[in-house]
C-alpha cells in the first residue's frame, strides 16, 4: 500500500497533508510500504450512522503498521483482538479493509 | 487572570421537549440569566450551537437572541465548536470583554435533538469528525472512537468495564439530586453493565444521551461574587490515527495546563469539577489529563470513590453529560451554570466551602477543548 511522505523532512502520514506539520513543506511523495501491522485497539460498532447501518455490527480497528511508525484506521473483515497481526485485503469506497493474517 | 465576572445564570430543564422550539429554549434560559443579573445593558451575544442547521434548519441564533430579547443593534454570533460550542462561545465573550470592546455579554448555548431519529443524530454528530478521510470511510463513529480508546485502556491497565460503570453510576446518583437533570431514575451497576452494547465495550449507560435544552450566563467587567479566573482553549488531532498516544487527549491536557498557569492554580487547588463526560471513557481520560490523578491511574481513583460528591475531587456533581444530559451546544454553559451554583453555595450535591471550580468542555474526538477556572470572591 501507499503512504505519503514529506519530500523535505520525511514526515509520514496515511493521507496527504496540505502542509507538513513538522517542516511546513508542501511537497509530498508516495511511498510504498507493507500493509502488515498489529491491531492496537478496536471496537465493534452496533449503532451506526444511516450510511453504515446496513453493515452493523462491524469492527473498526486501529492498526500499528510494521514498516513505519504510523497508525491506520481500518474496517476489519473478521473478528479481532488487540495484538492480532493483520493485513490489507482491499480498499472499498475509500476504506481500508483489513483481515487477520 | 481575567477581569471578567459572572453576573447571572439561567438554564432550562434538560430532557425531551417536543412542544418547545429551539428558539423558545434559547430565550427561556437567556431571560432567566438576564433577570438573575438584574437586566443589565448587554453589548454582545454569543450562542453556542452545533446542529441547529442540520437538525432544525435554523441558524442566525445570535441575531434571533438579540432581537427577541430586545437587546438592540448589538454584535451577535453563533459559535460552532462541535460539543465544545458552549465553552468556546463563553471564551469569545470573555475575550470581547478583555479586549475592551464590550462591558457585558450574554453567552447562551442551545440544542434541540430529541425530534430526530438516532440514525440521523449519529450522522449529524459525525460532522464533528474529519469526513474527508479513510477513517470516516471505514465507518468509525464518534462513540466508536471512545470504544477503541476504552479497549486499549483495559489492555494497558487493570481497569475493566466495571470501572466505567462506576463512573456512569456516580453521575446518575448526582443527577438524581439535580432537578434540572434529564435522568433522575436510579440505576444499578448490574443494569449498567448488562445494558445493550452501542460500540464495544461501551453500552447504553456509557454514552451521553440526546437532549433538548439550553443554558445562559451574563458576564461582565463589573465585580461580582464569581470571578472567571482563567480561560483557555486548545486544539488536538481530528483523526484517531494521528494520535501519538491513543490514551491521551492532548487538547485537554494543554488547555488545562494553560488554564492552571493563567489562574495561578494547580490541580490540587480545585474544589469541584465539571468534566466533559460524553462517554464514561472520556471522563476517565480527562481526570488524568487535567492532572487530578496520574496517567493510567484514573480508574483507581474512580474505584476508591474519590470523584464522588463526597470524595476529595468531586467530578460532575450536576450529573455530567451522561445523566444531566447533553444538548450539545448548551453543555459548556450548563457546566458553568452548575459551578456558579456550587460557588454561590446553593447547588445540588453542594461541595461545602467550594472556592475554586474548573469546567472542561470537549469538542470532536479530542479536537477542541476549552477550560475555565472560576473563583468565589
Amino acid at each position: 500500500m501507499q503512504i505519503q511522505q514529506c519530500a523535505q523532512c520525511g514526515f509520514s502520514s496515511i493521507i496527504k497533508k496540505y502542509r507538513c506539520p513538522q517542516c511546513s513543506g508542501r511537497q509530498f511523495e508516495e511511498r510504498k510500504i507493507s500493509s502488515k501491522g498489529i491491531v492496537h485497539s478496536y471496537t465493534v460498532i452496533h449503532i451506526a450512522p444511516a450510511e453504515f447501518a446496513h453493515l452493523a455490527p462491524y469492527t473498526v480497528a486501529l492498526i500499528q503498521l510494521d514498516d513505519v511508525n504510523l497508525k491506520l484506521t481500518a474496517r476489519m473483515a473478521s473478528e479481532t483482538a488487540i495484538g492480532d497481526a493483520a493485513e490489507l485485503v482491499r480498499i472499498e469506497d475509500g476504506a481500508f479493509i483489513y483481515e487477520k493474517c | 487572570m481575567t477581569n471578567v465576572y459572572i453576573e447571572g445564570i439561567g438554564m432550562t430543564k434538560f430532557g425531551k421537549f417536543a412542544e418547545k422550539s429551539m428558539k423558545q429554549l434559547l430565550l427561556e434560559a437567556s431571560i432567566e440569566a438576564l433577570e438573575d443579573a438584574g437586566n443589565p445593558k448587554v453589548d454582545a451575544v454569543f450562542v453556542g450551537n452545533f446542529m441547529g442547521g442540520s437538525l432544525s434548519n435554523q441558524e442566525i441564533l445570535g441575531a434571533i437572541a438579540a432581537n427577541e430579547l430586545g437587546l438592540g443593534r448589538v454584535s451577535a454570533a453563533k459559535v460552532e465548536g462541535a460539543c465544545a460550542s458552549g465553552g468556546i462561545a463563553l471564551r469569545q465573550g470573555i475575550m470581547g470583554i478583555l479586549s475592551g470592546e464590550f462591558d457585558t455579554v450574554l453567552v447562551a448555548g442551545v440544542e434541540k435533538m430529541k425530534h430526530a431519529s438516532t440514525a440521523d443524530v449519529t450522522q449529524a454528530i459525525n460532522a464533528a469528525m474529519d469526513t474527508d478521510s479513510n477513517e470516516k470511510h471505514a465507518g468509525l463513529t464518534f462513540p466508536g472512537f471512545f470504544g477503541v480508546l476504552a479497549n486499549r485502556y483495559f489492555y494497558e491497565t487493570e481497569a475493566t468495564k466495571e470501572h466505567l460503570a462506576m463512573i456512569a453510576l456516580k453521575n446518575r446518583e448526582h443527577a438524581m439530586r439535580n432537578p434540572l437533570a434529564q435522568f433522575q431514575k436510579p440505576a444499578s451497576i448490574e443494569e449498567i453493565m448488562e445494558a445493550r452494547i452501542i460500540t464495544s465495550p461501551l453500552g447504553l449507560f456509557d454514552c451521553s444521551p440526546t437532549t433538548d435544552g439550553a443554558a445562559a450566563v451574563v458576564i461582565t467587567r463589573k465585580k461580582t461574587a464569581v470571578h472567571i479566573r482563567s480561560s483557555a482553549q486548545s486544539s488536538g488531532p481530528t483523526q484517531m490515527q494521528e494520535a501519538d498516544d491513543l490514551l491521551s487527549l492532548p487538547a485537554v491536557q494543554e488547555s488545562g495546563r494553560l488554564a492552571y498557569e493563567r489562574a495561578g492554580a494547580a490541580p490540587e487547588d480545585i474544589d469541584v469539577v465539571e468534566i466533559h463526560d460524553c462517554f464514561t471513557m472520556t471522563e476517565m481520560l480527562a481526570i488524568e489529563e487535567l492532572g487530578f490523578f496520574k496517567k493510567r491511574e484514573g480508574w483507581l481513583a474512580v474505584a476508591q470513590g474519590r470523584t464522588k460528591a463526597g470524595g476529595d475531587k468531586p467530578v460532575n456533581t450536576s450529573g455530567g453529560l451522561l445523566s444531566r444530559g447533553h444538548p450539545i451546544g448548551a453543555t459548556g454553559i450548563a457546566q458553568i451554570y452548575h459551578l456558579v451554583r456550587q460557588l454561590r453555595g446553593n447547588a445540588p450535591n453542594q461541595v461545602e466551602g467550594a472556592r475554586l471550580a474548573l469546567a472542561q468542555n470537549l469538542g470532536g474526538t479530542g479536537s477542541y477543548s476549552a477550560v475555565h477556572i472560576l473563583e468565589r470572591v
